[in-house]
C-alpha cells in the first residue's frame, strides 16, 4: 500500500458501494497501524466498522476515530485540524455515499498542510472532490462476487473482487489491477 | 545524616518579582498598610542598595531611592511561591521540609549516587529553586540548624560545610545567623556574646536558670543540635497558582495574557518537581463578586505551558465569564509524568502537545463523544465495541503486514470474536455499518430473503445465511437471523432478521 499512500500527498479513492473502495482504505490503515503509525479517520457518515478493521489487520488502539454524524462541513474542518498535526503517519476522510463539494482553494489549502506536516491524507467517497489538489486518485469497480458452498445454493460469501484504476495520478504508481477480499 | 537548606533571601520581594518578572530591573519595596502609614515590610538587593530597610515609612524609602517600585504585600504571591520552593526541593529529594516562608530543608541521603557530592546536590537545589522563578542560597551540613545556619547572609551562594569542619564553622559564626527572637539576641548582646561559639560555650544549667527553655533551646541551636523531629512535607493533590489583578479584566485576550503567565508559573513547578497535570481548575473571581469555576480534564497529563493555554481558551470560548474579572486562579491535579522513548524503528508519533489540542478542537467540532480510540468489546452483539480516549502509546511491538497474501478461510469469520493480535492480518473485506440500522421490507420464498425494499424495490440474486446469533438471555435477550445478501444493482449488504420480533434490518453494507 506504500504506493497508494505517499506521506505528504493526497489520494483519492473513488467507487461505488460494494466496490471494494473501503476495504482498499482498510488495507492502507492496516498497514500503517501495522508498521507502528499512528492513523486519524474522519469518518462522516461514522460507518467504520471498527471489527472488520481489526480483522483486516487494522491495530485499532493507533487509530484516532472522529465520527461526524453526517455533517460534512466539521468533517472537513476536523481533518484540516489533523492534518495540521505532525506526527500522524496517514489521515483519512471517509464521505460515504454524499461527499461534499470541496472548493479548489480549499483543496490546495489542504494540499499545502499535507506536505507541510508529511502526512498523508486519504480521501474515500463514491466521486472525486479535490480536483487536482490530488496527486493520486484510484477508482474502484467491483469485479465480481465469489460465494462458497454447493453450487446453485451457497452457504457463505466468500470474496469480492475489485477492479483497480488510476484515475489521476502525475508519475502514477504501478498499482495491481485486481484485487480479492475475503469475507 | 546530611541535610540541606534552601533559603530565598527577601522571601517577600522575591515573591512579588516571581509574580511580575519584570521587577527584578528595578529597586522593590513590598509594603504593608494604608497610605500614609505605609511602611515597608522587604526590599530586594537593588533596593537595600539605596538604603531601604524593613520598617521605613514609604515616604522615608522613596527619599533614599527615587526611583523605587513598591507593591503591595499579597498572601496570595507568598503563598504559591512558598509552595513552589517545595515543590522545586521535591524535584531533587523526596523528603523535603518546610521551614518556614522561603525556607525549605532537604533530606539528602542517599542522594550522593544518584547526583554527586554535596556541592553538587547543593548546585541541583539551587538550579532547581531558580527554575520555579526564586533564587535561593542554598548551605548543606548534617542538621538541619547547620545547614539554615549556613544560608544566612553569606557571600557564597553555594555553602557546603564538613563534618569535621562545623565545630569551627560554628565558633566564628555571627550570632545573628541563629536567627534569634531580638529579646533574647539582646539579652545575649549585653552579656557581650558576639559569636555562636560563645552562646556554645556557656554553661547550660546557668542559662536555663536565667532564660529558661528559650535560652536552652538557644544554646542547642549553638551546638548545632536540631530540637525537632524532620517533618515530611506531602505535596497536595491540586496545585493552585493565583493572580490578584488591581484592573478588570474585560476580554478574553487580555485574560489569555495573564493565563499565559499563570500557567507559566505553575508549569515550571510541575516540571521542577517531575509531575505533570491531568486537570484543571480555572477559578475566575468576577466584579460581581461570584466565581466562574472550570474543570478542564486534560487527554494527556501535559506539563508545557502553551498547549494548556490553548484548551483553557477554547474552554472559556465555549464557556465565557459574564463580567468582568478581578482574580485568577488555576490548579492542576499533578500526576506522575511518564516519558515516552521513541524507538529508533518507529514512525514518529503525534507529540503530545500537538495532540492534546487538537483532540480538543476535534471535541468542540464533533462532540467530546465522536472522538477516540474504538475499542472492541467482549461480546455476540453486533456491532459492540466502545470509544476510549486516544492514547498512542510507543511500546507495542510491531507486526508485520501480511495484508497481501489472502487466506483461504474455511467459514464465516466469528463476528463475536475479538481478532487474535497474533493471527496474521489479511486482505479482508470490509464493512460499512448503518448506524443505527435501517428497518428494511424484505420479501421471502422458503424462508430466504429475494426482494428488498432500501431506496425502492431490490431484487436479491445471491443471499447466503442465516447465521444464527443470539446473547445476553440473562440481561437483554437478542437473538437475530443474519443473511449477507447481493442485490441485482451489484450492491452487496447483511440483512438480519430479529428473531423476536421478526422484523428486517439493514445492518451493514459489504464495500
Amino acid at each position: 500500500m506504500d504506493r497508494l499512500v505517499r506521506r505528504g500527498e493526497i489520494t483519492e479513492i473513488v467507487g461505488r458501494l460494494s466496490s471494494g473502495r473501503t476495504s482498499l482504505f482498510v488495507a492502507c490503515l492496516a498497514d500503517v497501524t501495522a508498521a507502528g503509525g499512528m492513523a486519524a479517520l474522519v469518518d462522516a457518515d461514522g460507518a467504520f466498522d471498527p471489527r472488520s478493521a481489526a480483522h483486516a489487520g487494522v491495530v485499532l488502539e493507533r487509530v484516532l476515530w472522529v465520527r461526524g454524524d453526517g455533517r460534512r462541513d466539521a468533517a472537513v474542518r476536523a481533518t484540516d485540524v489533523l492534518v495540521r498535526c505532525p506526527g500522524f503517519a496517514l489521515v483519512a476522510l471517509d464521505f460515504g455515499e454524499l461527499p461534499p463539494r470541496l472548493a479548489l482553494t480549499a483543496a490546495f489549502r489542504l494540499k499545502l498542510a499535507v506536505r507541510r506536516s508529511d502526512v498523508a491524507l486519504v480521501l474515500v467517497g463514491c466521486r472525486r472532490i479535490a480536483g487536482a489538489g490530488a496527486s493520486l486518485a484510484v477508482a474502484t469497480e467491483p469485479d465480481g462476487i465469489e460465494w462458497g458452498g454447493p453450487a446453485g445454493r451457497p452457504t457463505r460469501l466468500a470474496r469480492l473482487h475489485t477492479r483497480l484504476s488510476v484515475a489521476r495520478g502525475r508519475g502514477a504508481p504501478c498499482i495491481p489491477e485486481e484485487r480479492s477480499w475475503c469475507a | 545524616m546530611r541535610f540541606a537548606c534552601a533559603r530565598v533571601p527577601f522571601f517577600a520581594a522575591a515573591a512579588a518579582e516571581r509574580a511580575e518578572p519584570t521587577l527584578r530591573e528595578h529597586a522593590l519595596a513590598v509594603v504593608v498598610g494604608a497610605p500614609p502609614g505605609t511602611r515597608v515590610a522587604e526590599a530586594n538587593a537593588t533596593a537595600r542598595e539605596y538604603g531601604v530597610l524593613p520598617g521605613m515609612t514609604e515616604s522615608e524609602a522613596r527619599a533614599r531611592c527615587a526611583t523605587l517600585v513598591t507593591r503591595a504585600a499579597g498572601a496570595e504571591a507568598d503563598t504559591s511561591a512558598r509552595a513552589a520552593l517545595l515543590d522545586a526541593a521535591l524535584g531533587v529529594s523526596p523528603r523535603v521540609e518546610d521551614g518556614g516562608a522561603g525556607i525549605v530543608h532537604v533530606d539528602v541521603r542517599g542522594l550522593e549516587r544518584l547526583v554527586g557530592d554535596d556541592a553538587a546536590i547543593a548546585a541541583r537545589l539551587a538550579r532547581a529553586a531558580h527554575a520555579v522563578g526564586l533564587p535561593a542560597r542554598v548551605g548543606v551540613a548534617s542538621t538541619r540548624t547547620i545547614a539554615r545556619m549556613a544560608t544566612w547572609r553569606e557571600r557564597a551562594r553555594l555553602t557546603v560545610i564538613a563534618p569535621a569542619d562545623e565545630a569551627a564553622w560554628l565558633a566564628r559564626a555571627p550570632l545573628d545567623a541563629l536567627e534569634l527572637e531580638p529579646a533574647l539576641a539582646a539579652t545575649f548582646g549585653t552579656w557581650g556574646i558576639r559569636t555562636v561559639g560563645e552562646l556554645g560555650a556557656l554553661p547550660r544549667s546557668g542559662l536555663a536558670m536565667r532564660l529558661g527553655e528559650a535560652g536552652l533551646q538557644a544554646h542547642d541551636h549553638a551546638h548545632g543540635c536540631d530540637r525537632t523531629p524532620f517533618r515530611a512535607y506531602a505535596p497536595p493533590p491540586f496545585w493552585e497558582e493565583a493572580l490578584g489583578l488591581d484592573w478588570e479584566l474585560e476580554s478574553l485576550d487580555a485574560l489569555a495574557r495573564v493565563l499565559g503567565v499563570v500557567l507559566d508559573r505553575l508549569c515550571a513547578r510541575l516540571r521542577a518537581a517531575a509531575v505533570a497535570a491531568d486537570a484543571l481548575t480555572l477559578e475566575l473571581a468576577l466584579v460581581s463578586g461570584a466565581r466562574h469555576e472550570r474543570t478542564i480534564a486534560l487527554a494527556y497529563p501535559l506539563q508545557d505551558p502553551a498547549p494548556l493555554l490553548t484548551l483553557v481558551t477554547l474552554d472559556l470560548e465555549a464557556h465565557p465569564p459574564a463580567v468582568a474579572i478581578t482574580r485568577v486562579a488555576v490548579s492542576a491535579h499533578a500526576v506522575t509524568a511518564r516519558a515516552s522513548q521513541a524507538r529508533l524503528w518507529h514512525p514518529p508519533a503525534p507529540a503530545l502537545r500537538h495532540l492534546a489540542g487538537a483532540v480538543a478542537r476535534l471535541a468542540r467540532l464533533v462532540g467530546p463523544d465522536n472522538v477516540g480510540s474504538p475499542l472492541l468489546t467482549d461480546s455476540h452483539r453486533p456491532d459492540a465495541f466502545t470509544l476510549q480516549s486516544f492514547q498512542p502509546s510507543h511500546g507495542e511491538e510491531i507486526r508485520e503486514p501480511s495484508w497481501s497474501e489472502p487466506r483461504e478461510t474455511s467459514s464465516r469469520p466469528d463476528v463475536g470474536a475479538t481478532p487474535d493480535r497474533e493471527q496474521p492480518a489479511r486482505a479482508q473485506l470490509a464493512l460499512r455499518r448503518l448506524r443505527p440500522p435501517r428497518r428494511v421490507e424484505v420479501e421471502t420464498v422458503d424462508d430466504r430473503p429475494v426482494r428488498v425494499v432500501w431506496g425502492g424495490w431490490r431484487r436479491i440474486v445471491q443471499s447466503a445465511g442465516p447465521w444464527r446469533v443470539s446473547g445476553e438471555w440473562w440481561e437483554e435477550p437478542w437473538a437475530r437471523d443474519e443473511w449477507d445478501v447481493a442485490c441485482g444493482d451489484g450492491t452487496l449488504c447483511r440483512l438480519a432478521r430479529d428473531r423476536v420480533t421478526g422484523a428486517w434490518w439493514l445492518d451493514a453494507v459489504y464495500d
